[in-house]
């Protein structure tokens, strides 16, 4: 085994986990899928799924009936009997009431495994999805596991087969990708025989509306032997391509042949075919396959029919696992040829309309045929449009131009006024000069309608010029041969200039239209650099929008709507919530919800969804098309950028105004200091002076400056801890972390309290060793201090203290305890309230406490990611008691 | 006899401490403010400078900063703010030692006599050989002893130890011994710092909860006994 052919790891992981149905952790854990497949309706794939489903529901599965279609049958019935029924929703549609399988009971209910039958069944009009494989998909990425039905005729690549086959076109389809997708899939397989059997004894459901020959026909020995076979092949291709993700994973090549293939899309009906002939081809390689549509000057031209026509084509191809693109290209030929030739495609497929007499006299060749002789190193599969359905889209185009008569009738319309312009001189000038004006009318007419009214103006022009010009007058002989020669020219020249002139406009429309989008473009994200808020944003963009497509805006951001009319119609409010949940589009011409108005899309940013963007077009029928979508999609980006942008400036300000305020505080604090310290100062130095010379004062007087001494002492302890508390409560406290032991601070610490510490006995004890600490050293001896005064405080003069350390695995645990009257009930929470004072009853012997200290302690203990906490000592053989507190530190972790 | 310029705005204060400071024959300058004060240093020439941090003109450490630029007079700083982090700032500016407000007078002489002598032994040649509690360092011999027995220290230790007795009684912030034993670039952190003196502590038989040499300033640095 080579080096790149070693197995990767992220790949095996990824498959191990799709196969356990989670994903990464923080993502929630997608539901799976089990599809009972059948070739045939009849075969039992229900009853298959009903039988699982109770054996698991009588091992405690909470296993909940979404919806089953029993057609009555009794044994289906029996099976249904004693499993959970979700309630169906029900649905009136022009006056026809129906009952829908209701996906937000089943989502808010979230049983462990629900039970959808019919995998391809078609939602009633106003559902949130059209189709039920959507519902499916919804309820698997909410994390239900879902068990479903499918016949393989619904198949979308296998629809065509299936229909030439049987005559029966079935117009429910699933993608294939949603087949594929499932975790498990039960092939339901019954003989022929067997099925006809059954359907003798009427146990098979045959749909009312389904027209009794076609049933027949569907239900032929032949076609039913033909219908497993596909059935089981298909089942067989996707165990082949689980094999395929599987020796990927492995390194092994992905595609079996090297093979990649291209298929051609146009605005036909033939494309469809073309499309899932080409999956059908690439399942087979098990070769990627692309769907590429030619952005031609044609396309333009196409009537609007024809242009969704091709939207919906290239969505089939991307529903059946295509990648899809769009090439802008003037020659077709080596325009596919070149892009074939550099992505290194080794196939081609493409459709082949037969060319039209008279192109094919004018030696045109039609692109299939320039394709094979340009081609080489290619293998080209052309197929031809055989039915008339095929021809009728193919040939589309003219049909629909030639409905409109309004460019005809102002071609015969400018016809007509070069004739009566050049009339009253025809005796005077020469008779050919009037061509040029015939052929300014050409000219005219092709660059406002294009080269049909183009060509019909030089055909027109030419009978007129002979009808009105040529003698005789008023007839469509003449008398000069050499006027044969001059019809000839004059109609091959006008429409040779018609046709060039027909083009020219068209690129010019073109390029004006290419313009336009990319000036709006540019336009929106210039003016989104001045939006200051998301109600800016909305302007701008809803200005610009509203002229150029013709479309409303709405935007919603931070659960508000910044822009657009107030929204109240629960559908469209529906869509918002879709669309911001599901990150992906929704509305009208989506597969969500497309009966809203409007059209959703997400505007996120960083992988979320900060917003969601509606356009609704004030021409209520209008479709949005491909490259619309394109452009909207753009501008939903340069929303999310304008939003981020604005987010972070307000958030810039609010530091702004955040550093502004906290350097008033320090200021503020600053002076607060030195008002408060500079007297202190003042007074211990005098006091201190003063008791220097008590030899010479009196003794009274030294008695009262002694008195004057202890009290200016506790007036600077609460002054400091005031002072502290200040700084913690306006967050002016910045901690600055080092490693320590704790023994050094503690040392500093009962160096700090020595003069005060009296007779009372300080015991130190370290169990074990005591790894390093994270913490602000200056801080947490302010803590040792503070606990140590607490507890020199609360005991007798010849108490004692006992400070002691252990660690555990992650913690250093710091307790200081004395033999002091201890806590009352309940005080060991409120004791670190700040100006609560504890032991009350001892208030004779004036405390020392001013109520901060332990608030203090506890606030830098906590900035730390400590505990802090107090407990009366138990009393040992009548001895003990007293209090304890006790705090926690962080150990430093390994490389601080 | 011994010059003391005081740069304090407080009057009170400057009071206090002339007081303090004149009963122990100390010649006392006062300047109220940061300019007052810098021409007294260039006039005067004192032996000793007590500076406030907080003056009404200029920032105490920026006097610091450029006073070092000419003059090694030891400077003590005089803060009313519990911040560690002013501290640090003005002893790594140059200034000798601190004093947080309010202080007992006898702590202020304390520090003032131990600046003094380092003052005093910086001019001439200073003694190799430091004595103190039964430890003995004769950096002329590279010898240290504890109780007459020999001290096996690694350099690091020793080159700790000889800055920290070079400058005893005087805080060393973490960066100054860290750009001391490891030299000026020194990309070290104060972890390794504290690992190499808890060894020396433990070689020196010195507990941190009960220290006889060397004393921890939480926050600040460390300090040899004086």
């Amino acid at each position: 085994m080579t080096a790149d052919q070693r197995p990767d790891p992220d790949k095996l992981l990824a498959l191990v986990s799709k196969d356990r149905g989670d994903g990464a952790p923080d993502t929630p854990r997608r539901g799976r899928l089990k599809i009972f497949f059948g070739a045939n309706a009849g075969v039992g794939k229900t009853y298959a799924m009903l039988s699982e489903a109770r054996r698991l529901f009588a091992e405690g599965r909470d296993v909940v009936i979404g919806v089953v279609e029993h057609h009555g049958r009794p044994e289906t019935l029996a099976l249904i009997d004693g499993l959970p029924l979700l309630p169906l929703r029900e649905v009136s549609h022009r006056d026809i009431r129906l009952t829908e399988f209701d996906i937000d009971l089943a989502l808010e209910r979230r049983p462990h495994l629900i039970l959808i039958d019919e995998y391809a069944h078609t939602n009633a009009p106003g559902s949130r999805h059209p189709k039920r494989w959507q519902d499916v998909e919804e309820l698997l990425a909410a994390g239900i596991d879902v068990y479903t039905t499918l016949n393989v005729q619904h198949l979308e690549s296998l629809n065509d087969v299936v229909a030439r086959l049987t005559g029966v076109w079935v117009r429910e389809t699933v993608p294939d990708a949603a087949f594929d997708a499932a975790d498990e899939i039960a092939l339901i397989d019954l003989s022929p025989d067997e099925l006809l059997k059954r359907l003798a004894e009427g146990k098979v459901y045959v749909a009312e509306g389904a027209q009794t020959r076609a049933a027949d026909n569907f239900f032929k020995k032949a076609n039913l032997g033909r219908l497993r076979e596909i059935a089981l092949r298909r089942t067989a291709e996707r165990i082949d391509a689980q094999n395929d993700a599987l020796s990927a994973a492995m390194g092994q090549a992905e595609s079996a042949t090297g093979d990649k293939i291209l298929v051609l899309v146009g605005p036909d009906a033939l494309s469809a075919r073309l499309i899932r002939h080409t999956k059908r081809m690439a399942d087979r390689a098990r070769a990627a396959w692309f769907a590429l549509y030619l952005h031609t000057d044609r396309h333009e031209a196409l009537p609007d029919k024809a242009r969704r026509r091709v939207e919906h084509n290239l969505r089939l191809a991307e529903k059946l696992g295509a990648r899809v693109v769009r090439l802008n290209a003037g020659r077709a030929a080596s325009a596919v040829l070149t892009y074939a030739r550099q992505n290194g495609f080794t196939r081609l497929v493409l459709g082949h309309s037969p060319q039209p007499w008279w192109r094919a006299l004018m030696g045109g060749r039609s692109l299939s045929q320039k394709l094979i002789s340009q081609g080489a190193g290619l293998e080209i599969t052309t197929l031809s449009a055989d039915s008339a359905e095929d021809k009728a889209e193919a040939d589309g185009r003219t049909v629909a131009q030639a409905l409109r008569p309004l460019p005809y009738l102002m071609a015969v319309a400018a016809t007509a006024l070069v004739t009566a312009l050049g009339l009253p001189f025809r005796d005077v000038v020469d008779p050919d000069s009037f061509i040029m004006l015939y052929m300014t009318a050409v000219v005219a007419v092709a660059a406002r309608y294009g080269i049909g009214p183009a060509v019909f103006t030089s055909v027109l022009s030419v009978l007129t010029f002979n009808w009105f010009y040529v003698e005789p007058y008023y007839s469509l002989t003449f008398d000069r041969v050499g006027y044969a020669v001059t019809f000839v020219v004059m109609l091959i020249t006008s429409l040779i200039v018609g046709s060039l002139t027909a083009r020219l406009s068209l690129h010019a429309r073109l390029a004006r239209k290419g313009e336009v989008e990319t000036r709006l473009l540019y336009d929106i994200s210039r003016q989104l650099g001045g939006a200051r808020d998301a109600a800016d944003i909305g302007q701008v963009i809803e200005r610009h929008l509203q002229t150029v497509f013709e479309v409303e805006l709405g935007l919603w951001y931070e659960g508000q709507q910044v822009a657009g009319k107030a929204e109240h119609d629960p559908k469209e409010l529906a869509a918002v919530q879709w669309v911001a949940q599901n990150r992906q589009m929704a509305g009208r011409d989506t597969d969500t919800l497309p009966t809203a108005q409007g059209l959703y899309l997400p505007v996120s940013a960083e992988q979320s969804v900060i917003g969601v963007m509606c356009l609704t077009p004030t021409e209520t029928t209008r479709q949005f098309s491909g490259a619309e979508l394109l452009v909207f999609e753009t501008v939903a980006t340069l929303i999310a950028g304008a939003l981020q942008r604005t987010r972070q400036t307000a958030l810039a300000e609010a530091t702004r105004v955040e550093s502004e305020n906290e350097k008033l505080r320090n200021v503020l604090l600053a002076s607060l200091s030195h008002d408060l310290k500079t007297p202190l100062t003042v007074m211990n130095g005098a006091v201190g002076s003063l008791l220097k010379m008590r030899k010479k004062l009196p003794r009274e007087a030294v008695d009262e400056l002694t008195a004057l001494w202890s009290h200016l002492a506790r007036l600077q302890k609460f002054v400091g801890n005031l002072l502290r508390m200040a700084a913690i409560t306006s967050g002016q406290l910045h901690l600055s972390f080092e490693p320590y032991l704790i023994q050094e601070v503690a040392g500093a610490a009962l160096n700090r309290i020595e003069a005060m510490r009296g007779d009372r006995q300080i015991r130190t004890l370290i169990s074990g060793t005591l790894p390093m600490v994270r913490i602000d050293g200056a801080l947490i001896e302010q803590v040792l201090i503070n606990l140590l005064e607490n507890a020199i405080a609360h005991t007798a003069e010849d108490g004692q203290i006992t400070l002691s350390f252990e660690t555990d695995a992650d913690r250093v645990r710091v307790r200081v305890s004395d033999n002091g009257p201890g806590l009352r009930p309940g005080e060991e929470d409120r004791i670190f309230d700040k100006f609560y004072t504890y032991g009350q009853q001892i208030s004779d012997r004036q405390t020392e406490s001013s109520g901060l200290g332990l608030a203090i302690c506890k606030a830098i203990v906590e900035a730390h990611g400590g505990l802090i906490y107090a407990k009366t000592n138990p009393l040992k053989d009548g001895v003990g008691g007293g209090a304890s507190f006790i705090f926690t530190l962080p150990v430093v972790t390994s490389g601080a | 006899m011994t010059r003391i310029l005081i740069i304090e705005d407080e009057a009170d204060i400057r009071r206090y401490l002339r007081a303090t400071l004149t009963a122990q024959d100390y010649e006392v300058l006062e300047a109220a403010t940061a300019k007052e004060g810098m021409q007294k240093l260039t006039l005067n020439r004192p032996d000793l400078v007590l500076l406030d941090l907080g003056l009404p003109d200029q920032d105490g450490q920026d006097l610091i900063r450029s006073l070092r630029e000419w003059s090694q007079t030891p400077v003590i700083v005089l803060s009313a703010r519990e911040q560690e982090t002013d501290k640090v700032e003005a002893l790594e500016n140059g200034a000798d030692d601190y004093l947080t407000k309010p202080f007992a007078p006898g702590e202020l002489l304390a520090r003032i006599k131990v600046a003094l002598r380092h003052a005093a032994q910086a001019g001439t040649e200073a003694p190799k050989v430091f004595e103190r509690d039964g430890l003995c360092v004769d950096q002329a011999a590279r010898r240290v002893t504890l109780q007459g027995e020999d001290l096996r220290l690694t350099p690091i230790e020793y080159k700790l130890l000889t800055t920290l007795t070079d400058h005893a009684g005087k805080v060393l912030t973490h960066l100054q011994l860290l750009k001391a034993v490891w030299g000026r670039h020194t990309t070290e952190q104060s972890h390794y710092l504290r690992i190499h003196v808890q060894h020396l502590r433990e070689k020196l038989n010195d507990d941190p909860l009960s220290p006889r040499f060397i004393f921890t300033e939480p926050g600040i640095g460390y300090r040899f006994r004086p």
